[in-house]
């Protein structure tokens, strides 16, 4: 009976109804947006670090991995410290230059790392085989494209350019073994790996026993931070982060959209609740004789409250559902534009659907909707039947 | 007190000095105020620089390259957008000490050329490539469209949550102003009855909706002034940087303006043709 007069009112007026959903449906699309930008950032740069379960990464001390040409001396020697903790499984030195590939008249410059192929947690194989002989490389699909070649070809690559001398440190023909997509890889970027010695051999004396980044897998059960405590007073020369550092230090970065995305979150919400409640109290206005007629002939108040308040919730859910597909949608043209961030690994996404969090944000705008509807309901359910019915009658 | 600071982050800025000054006498640096307060450095304390991570003063040894000076001056970032978000401190050193503690030798990262207002720079840079051993001239603004990629995907992604909310708030007036006009049924219908015109009824709603929203526009203006300033406050205190995140131009008000003032004449339009084609009777609901 209730939910029959709610949808009669709402009905009454359909296409006031229609716009309240519509605008109801955007704050709805709006807010789930932007609970998805605030906790899917962290989520997805989380779910990347440890899609290969290296807890620790260890940097130049002061930097963050990559984010210098500087590199740490003594592999050898940091490596046998590591290995005397036994809560670290496994150790996998990482050494970065750059590259350049002769092609007809041009060169095709890229990034390279030297890796430890039975320890990586760089790349998945995507076809042929692991760099694993000194003289193998794989390449990403976009360095593959820029070659203009394939697997099994061979190649002239060239490292430590000196722009003084315009010379190479080293230059070394290397066998295109494999296909592979980096994990940590930006879009349109040139990316390769070989084996460490074999980047140290071309790259001379600069590079030897050197690394960029070492990653460090710890035990199963293991505490990470007490690891990572540990790393930091026994090689005094390194930053060690954990995930959890990580994911601090870009949350610090990135601060400024998580505190966008709950502000604009919070104006979708208020935008959302406002246009329910002017919506249902023009509604209750517009009917108080009938409201007065109906509390006349013995209908409770709490029936109109109810009444009142189903209209503020069936407007809401509502909007809440259609909200939900229109904010997929535009969370995907979003995440689109922010994934051109220059250097942002592929698989890091703004927009992370989360049904937690998303059904999370969708049922406050549904509890936001009965708080519209309850102060019109109350009103409606105040009026003072004779006066409201005289009233009516004049008018 | 040692201060370390990794070579590679070095940023080489620094002015040239008269030869060597004398032995005994320290040199001074100049220093991020936020590196100043984080080290609770102020000026006149004396600091080792060294190009190698340290953890004891006793490494000052291991690197002959280190170097004590004196902090000289505390200095504010300039507005930088490309280094808002970054954490990492400035050291300001003059450039023969950094090649030196660095064990750069005598090399630079860059040259920064100023060329005569009325000159051609293109030819210039021609000239300086078709010469240049070891290095590439660029224009100062092509270098700048390069590393400003990062603000210009912000920037659309800007516009874009702008036209959402553009759109959201469209929605929202169009809602209101046809609520606030339909709730005058009974007032328009006994104007109706009066004799009064369809066209001076629709004429009036109109103006009504117009100053309305034109009310609306001037409240709206002034809470996103409000907004701009706290923004401002927040992030300029967050980042250490003078730079304007939100700024209120006179081209964004008169757009906000013209925006609502169009829409709520539309909605006043469309809900003001709908109730005077409705006999003013069915209008009292008879």
């Amino acid at each position: 009976m209730r939910a029959a007069l709610a949808q009669a009112s709402l009905i009454r007026h359909r296409s006031r109804t229609l716009l309240a959903v519509l605008g109801v449906a955007i704050a709805a699309a709006m807010l789930l947006d932007m609970v998805m930008l605030a906790t899917g950032m962290r989520e997805s740069f989380r779910r990347l670090l440890l899609s290969r379960g290296f807890e620790i990464r260890l940097a130049p001390k002061g930097t963050l991995p990559f984010d210098t040409d500087a590199t740490i001396p003594g592999v050898g020697g940091i490596t046998a410290v590591l290995r005397r903790n036994p809560d670290i499984r496994e150790i996998s030195p990482v050494l970065g230059a750059s590259i350049h590939i002769p092609v007809g008249d041009r060169d095709v410059s890229g990034a390279t790392l030297g890796i430890d192929p039975s320890v990586q947690g760089d790349y998945e194989l995507l076809s042929g085989r692991d760099p694993t002989t000194a003289d193998a490389i794989v390449v990403n699909d976009y360095f593959l494209q820029q070659l203009g070649a394939r697997v099994g070809d061979t190649v002239n690559v060239a490292t430590g350019y000196d722009p003084q001398t315009r010379t190479y440190a080293g230059q070394k023909k290397l066998v295109i073994a494999g296909r592979v997509r980096f994990i940590y890889g930006a879009s349109e970027q040139s990316a390769s790996a070989m084996r460490r010695e074999t980047l140290e051999s071309m790259r001379g004396a600069d590079a030897r026993d050197r690394a960029s980044l070492f990653m460090v897998r710890v035990r199963e059960g293991a505490d990470a931070e007490r690891v990572r405590d540990w790393i930091e007073t026994q090689v005094p020369n390194v930053t060690a982060i954990s995930i959890a550092t990580a994911i601090a230090q870009v949350d610090a970065r990135l601060s400024y959209f998580r505190q966008l995305a709950v502000i604009l979150g919070a104006v979708s919400l208020f935008v959302g609740f406002l246009l329910v409640t002017t919506l249902v109290t023009v509604s209750v206005n517009e009917r108080a004789g009938e409201i007065a007629v109906m509390r006349a002939i013995g209908v409770s108040k709490a029936h109109v409250i109810q009444q009142i308040v189903l209209e503020g919730v069936a407007i809401s859910v509502a909007g809440a559902v259609l909200g939900l597909g229109l904010g997929l949608v535009t969370a995907r043209y979003l995440n689109t534009i922010l994934s051109a961030f220059p250097g942002l690994p592929m698989a890091i996404d703004f927009f992370l659907f989360q049904p937690k969090a998303a059904w999370s944000a969708l049922g406050l705008l549904i509890v936001s909707g009965i708080g519209a509807g309850v102060y019109p309901a109350w009103r409606a359910a105040s009026l003072p039947i004779a006066e409201s019915m005289r009233r009516e009658a004049i008018a | 007190m040692l201060l370390s600071v990794v070579a590679a982050s070095f940023l080489l800025q620094g002015t040239s000095l008269p030869p060597q000054a004398p032995a005994v006498r320290l040199r001074t640096i100049a220093i991020d105020e936020a590196f100043a307060a984080q080290a609770k450095l102020k000026p006149g304390d004396t600091v080792t620089v060294s190009s190698r991570p340290a953890m004891t003063t006793s490494s000052r040894e291991a690197d002959p390259g280190a170097e004590t000076v004196i902090v000289g001056a505390i200095v504010r970032r300039g507005a930088d957008p490309s280094e808002v978000a970054r954490g990492d401190f400035r050291v300001r050193m003059h450039l023969d000490q950094l090649q030196r503690v660095s064990g750069y030798g005598d090399r630079v990262d860059r040259f920064a050329i100023a060329t005569r207002p009325s000159a051609d720079v293109a030819p210039t840079i021609e000239r300086i490539n078709r010469a240049a051993f070891g290095f590439k001239a660029y224009r100062s603004r092509d270098i700048a469209v390069e590393t400003s990629r990062t603000f210009q995907v912000v920037s659309r992604f800007h516009r874009a949550i702008g036209v959402i909310t553009i759109v959201a708030s469209s929605v929202f007036l169009l809602c209101i102003m046809v609520l606030k006009v339909e709730e005058r049924r009974r007032d328009i219908a006994a104007l109706r009855l009066m004799g009064i015109s369809r066209s001076s009824v629709v004429r009036s709603i109109i103006i009504e909706s117009a100053l309305v929203a034109v009310l609306g526009s001037i409240l709206g203006v002034a809470l996103g002034w409000a907004a701009s300033l706290l923004v401002n406050w927040h992030y300029q205190a967050l980042y250490r940087t003078p730079l304007e995140f939100s700024i209120v131009t006179t081209p964004v008000v008169a757009f906000a303006v013209t925006l609502s003032l169009l829409l709520g004449i539309g909605a006043g339009l469309l809900a003001s043709l709908r109730l005077v084609r409705t006999p003013p009777l069915a209008l009292f609901g008879r």
